[in-house]
Parts: C-alpha cells; sequence; structure tokens
C-alpha cells in the first residue's frame, strides 16, 4: 500500500513516454484526441437529447438514424455515383485553374504590360461573388457539364492568380542573379527560380481557389443540378427527407476534412525546405 | 579549375545612374584598371564607392555608360577575346533554399546539360575541396553561416569558371569563421591558378588572398593606388607577422582612413 504512490508516478511516466492510454488527464492534452472526442461527445448528446425530448425528426433526426440514412443512400441511393460527379467537377474545374492560373501568374508578375492590363480585370473581377455568374453562365453554356466545370475554374482561379503574382514578385532578386551567373536562361529562370520559390504561395492560393470551386459546384447543382451532391441534398429537402439531407450533409463534411488535412499533408512536403 | 589567359582590361570605364531624387549619382569615373590572368586582385574602398558596380559591370551584368571592358590574351595583348567564363561567389550566399547543397552545387551545370554522372562528379569534388563531404543532402537552412558561403564557393568552383568574382564573400559571417574561411579560400586559390577578383572591405582579407590590390576612393570611385603584395605564397594567418605585412597594412589603411573620413563627410550631406 505504501508504495502505491510511487508506482503510480512511474506509470505516469511510462505512458508520457509510450502511448498515453490509460490517463485521462494524458488524454485531454492530445490535440486529436480532443478533436474526435469533442465531436463524439457532441453526437452523444444530440443522440441522447432527441430521444429523450422526443423532437420530430422531421425538423432533428437522430444520428443513428442518418448513419442508417447515410448507409442506405449509398447502398441503393446512387450517393456514390452524386459523390463521383461532384468530385469530378470539382476537380477538373480546378485542375485546369491551377494549370492556367499559374500561368497567367508568372506571365503577370515577370511583364510589367501583362500586370498593367490584367490589374483592373482582377480589381474587377476578384470581389465579384463568383455565384452571381450562374445566371449568366446558364444562358451562356446551358446547365451541363461546360457550365459546371467553367463555374468551378472560376471560384478557382483568382486567388491562384492572385498568390502566384505576389509569391513570383517575392522571389529574392538575389536568387535571380545567382541563377542568371549560373547561366540561366530567362526561360529557365522562370521554371527553376521563380516558380519553385513561388511556391508556397502558389500553394496558399490553391487553399482559397479549391475551397471556393468546392462552394461554387455544390450551389450551383442545387440551382440546376439532376446529379451530384448538391441537387441530391436540394431534392432531398423539398421531401423533407431529413435524415437523407443530413446525410448528405455529412458526405460533405468529410470531404472538407479529407481534402482540408491533405492540404495540410501537402504543405508539410513542399515546405520541407523551410521547416523540419 | 583552367588556368586562363584571358586578362580584363577596364578602359576610362565610367557608371552614371539616375537616383530617385531625379539628379544623376555617379557610382563610377574613370577607372582605368587590369586584372592579370591567373592572380588574384582586391578591390577595396569605402562604403558606397562602387566596389561591387564594378565586379558587375565586369560580369556583363550593368552596362557602363562611359568607356568600354576589352578582354584579351595575354600573348596578344593587342587583340580582343570574347568574355571569358565567369563565376560569382555572393555576400549574402544566394543559395535555392529549395535545393539541398548537392541540387545548389550542380545546379549549373544541369542548366549547361553536363551528364549526371559527370556532373555528380565534379560536384563531389567541389563540396569536399570546401570540406562539406557528408552534407549534399542537407538543405540551406539546415547549415550555419560559414557552410552556407562554402557551398557557395564550391556552386561557383563546380562551373570552372576562367575568373572567379568574389562580392564581400565573408561580409555576412562572424569574425572567427570568416578567418577560417580566409585562410582556406587562399589556399583553394593557390592550388587552382584561377584569376580571381575580390571585393572586400577588410584589409586583411586583401592582404591574405590578393596578388594586387586596388585602392579605390569614395563616391564617385575612382581608383586611388594600385599596390603589389609581395607577400610569399602559400599565406596563411602566420602571414600576418611578417614585417611587410605590416608596412603593406599602415600604407593601405593611411589610404582608406582619409577616403573613409570623406565617406563620412558625403553621407552626412556635409559637402555636395
Amino acid at each position: 500500500m505504501s508504495q502505491q504512490p510511487l508506482a503510480g508516478r512511474d506509470e505516469a511516466v511510462d505512458n508520457a513516454a509510450v502511448a498515453p492510454l490509460s490517463n485521462p488527464r494524458r488524454l485531454l492534452d492530445n490535440p486529436r484526441v480532443l478533436g474526435w472526442g469533442s465531436v463524439a461527445l457532441f453526437l452523444v448528446v444530440w443522440e441522447v437529447s432527441a430521444r429523450i425530448a422526443g423532437v420530430s425528426p422531421l425538423y432533428l433526426p437522430r444520428p443513428t438514424h442518418i448513419v442508417v440514412a447515410l448507409i442506405e443512400l449509398f447502398r441503393d441511393g446512387g450517393l456514390t455515383i452524386d459523390l463521383a460527379v461532384t468530385l469530378y467537377r470539382i476537380f477538373a474545374g480546378f485542375g485546369l485553374a491551377l494549370v492556367a492560373g499559374t500561368l497567367l501568374g508568372v506571365w503577370i508578375a515577370t511583364s510589367w504590360r501583362v500586370q498593367a492590363v490584367a490589374d483592373m480585370f482582377i480589381a474587377a473581377l476578384y470581389p465579384l461573388p463568383k455565384i452571381t455568374l450562374i445566371p449568366l453562365l446558364i444562358i451562356w453554356l446551358g446547365t451541363g457539364g461546360p457550365f459546371m466545370l467553367t463555374i468551378s475554374f472560376l471560384g478557382a482561379i483568382f486567388p491562384i492568380v492572385i498568390n502566384t503574382v505576389l509569391g513570383v514578385q517575392q522571389c529574392e532578386p538575389g536568387l535571380v542573379l545567382a541563377a542568371r551567373d549560373l547561366g540561366a536562361t530567362q526561360q529557365q529562370i522562370v521554371r527553376r527560380v521563380l516558380i519553385p520559390s513561388a511556391i508556397p504561395a502558389i500553394f496558399a492560393g490553391v487553399r482559397l481557389g479549391l475551397g471556393v470551386s468546392i462552394i461554387l459546384v455544390v450551389a450551383a447543382e442545387m440551382v440546376v443540378g439532376k446529379l451530384g451532391l448538391g441537387a441530391r441534398l436540394y431534392l432531398s429537402g423539398q421531401i423533407l427527407e431529413t435524415e437523407q439531407v443530413f446525410a448528405v450533409l455529412i458526405v460533405l463534411a468529410i470531404l472538407g476534412i479529407i481534402v482540408s488535412k491533405g492540404q495540410d499533408a501537402i504543405d508539410v512536403w513542399l515546405g520541407r525546405w523551410r521547416t523540419g | 579549375m583552367s588556368a586562363s589567359e584571358v586578362a580584363i582590361e577596364f578602359k576610362d570605364v565610367g557608371l552614371t545612374f539616375p537616383s530617385a531624387a531625379g539628379d544623376a549619382v555617379v557610382a563610377l569615373d574613370n577607372v582605368r584598371c587590369r586584372f592579370a590572368p591567373g592572380k588574384v586582385t582586391a578591390i577595396i574602398g569605402p562604403s558606397g564607392c562602387g566596389k561591387s558596380t564594378l565586379l558587375q559591370i565586369a560580369r556583363g551584368f550593368l552596362a557602363p555608360t562611359r568607356g568600354s571592358l576589352r578582354f584579351f590574351e595575354i600573348s596578344n595583348a593587342a587583340g580582343t577575346v570574347p568574355r571569358p567564363a565567369m563565376s560569382i561567389v555572393w555576400q549574402e550566399f544566394n543559395l535555392f533554399p529549395w535545393l539541398t547543397v548537392m541540387e545548389n552545387v550542380t545546379f549549373g551545370l544541369e542548366l549547361r546539360g553536363v551528364p549526371r554522372a559527370e556532373r555528380d562528379a565534379r560536384a563531389h569534388k567541389a563540396i569536399s575541396a570546401v570540406d562539406l563531404s557528408g552534407f549534399e543532402s542537407k538543405y540551406p537552412r539546415q547549415l550555419s553561416g560559414g557552410m552556407k558561403q562554402r557551398v557557395g564557393i564550391a556552386r561557383a568552383l563546380v562551373m570552372e569558371p576562367d575568373v572567379l568574382l568574389l562580392d564581400e564573400p565573408f561580409g555576412a559571417l562572424d569574425a572567427q569563421t570568416r578567418l577560417v574561411l580566409q585562410e582556406q579560400l587562399a589556399s583553394l586559390v593557390e592550388t587552382s591558378g584561377t584569376t580571381a577578383i575580390l571585393v572586400t572591405h577588410s584589409i586583411d582579407e586583401a592582404l591574405l588572398l590578393a596578388d594586387t590590390i586596388i585602392v579605390m576612393t569614395a563616391r564617385p570611385g575612382r581608383i586611388a593606388e594600385e599596390i603589389d603584395v609581395a607577400l610569399p605564397r602559400p599565406r596563411s594567418m602566420a602571414t600576418t607577422h611578417d614585417p611587410n605585412y605590416a608596412v603593406l597594412f599602415d600604407r593601405i589603411y593611411g589610404l582608406l582612413r582619409d577616403e573613409v573620413m570623406r565617406a563620412m563627410v558625403i553621407e552626412s550631406g556635409g559637402q555636395s
């Protein structure tokens, strides 16, 4: 008995060194446990309170029912196709914007004439909420694939262009001189110095741009789509299938988590020469 | 490194550039000098005398507004040859931070299209010449200032330039690191027999490395005097005990002191 405090202290030291599993206070020091734990707690409170208060599932379905609805949607409701269609629309438009935006940004940053021309257009179009372009784009392109691609492209390209310009302009002039000294041509300076040095800034633009692309594609699907997560969300709402609405929202939320965690990982990898 | 035959001549070179205030600033005026092949020439002078500008003109990054540059072979002093190959070692290192030591050193060779095997062999040789073997896969961020500049020197040497341009190469380093690197560079230069132009603030650095020292005046930069450094080689920190060393040091210091005083008056706006 007299040795117990000592044993307890040893255990704490061991846990800190190996895996903080059994000590609850250590668990709360782990940000991952804190993050997932609070989500779990939130769901439990939701489930229990909805059950106790007897809220109509029309307004607030219980998490367990939402999960069942989600599984059913995936199994025989075609949600897999909706997800695939939405992802394709987002990433096709975004991919085009990434290539075009980086090239355009480098061009603007390396030529004051191009900058002078582009400046006014960017100043006018960048702050414009892209969602306001949906009616015009529908008139021009209809509601099919080209429309979705364009809306996703427009959402992503401005942040990418603007951040590329900033990144290239912030490149240390000494690095450009050093590359010239080592025999680099103008084109090699762009490819081997300006773009690599701008990559952290370009990636910051990618982050913003992809977020806007997701918002715009889902919103456009809600307005005109027959397929896609946005369309599914809207249709489920109209027929008061609240469980399905929540199920689609969960898919969107998980998509958001995957995208932003993926970006974090890419960020760390790209910045390995800056930290770590 | 090839022992170059090509000498560089500055013929009454002047450089004037417009200042922000609108009037013209004379950076260099009437500079007439020769840089002999296989020799180290140091350029020393007060801050803002146009030392680095002179180096940029030699490299071809700046065009003189008056006078001209001529390259010729010492065996045919009347003729003219194209600009010899040059590499710069920078005061601020200017290493590419997203490339490893190895990738920084092979950068120029890669641009030149040198095959990979040869590239790697030459880079390893240059990296070991500056005592950085084992650090090939480090990023510049992971190196100390002195190590960074050794990468800078390796990156310039690997190009096997006819002329090595050293722009205050140790200006950003602490005093002890500087001493060690000066000694290392002195022995590298002695064994390679390369032509080198060294821009520096430090009389000691100039005396340790140079065959000839050009002392420049405060702005506008002119040549005050050219001094032959007849100290025996190989030179090291022990050279500082040579009686001639003190004589040369005092002579250069005497010249510089007047110019530095004048530069301070100009900078404070006390005299136009």
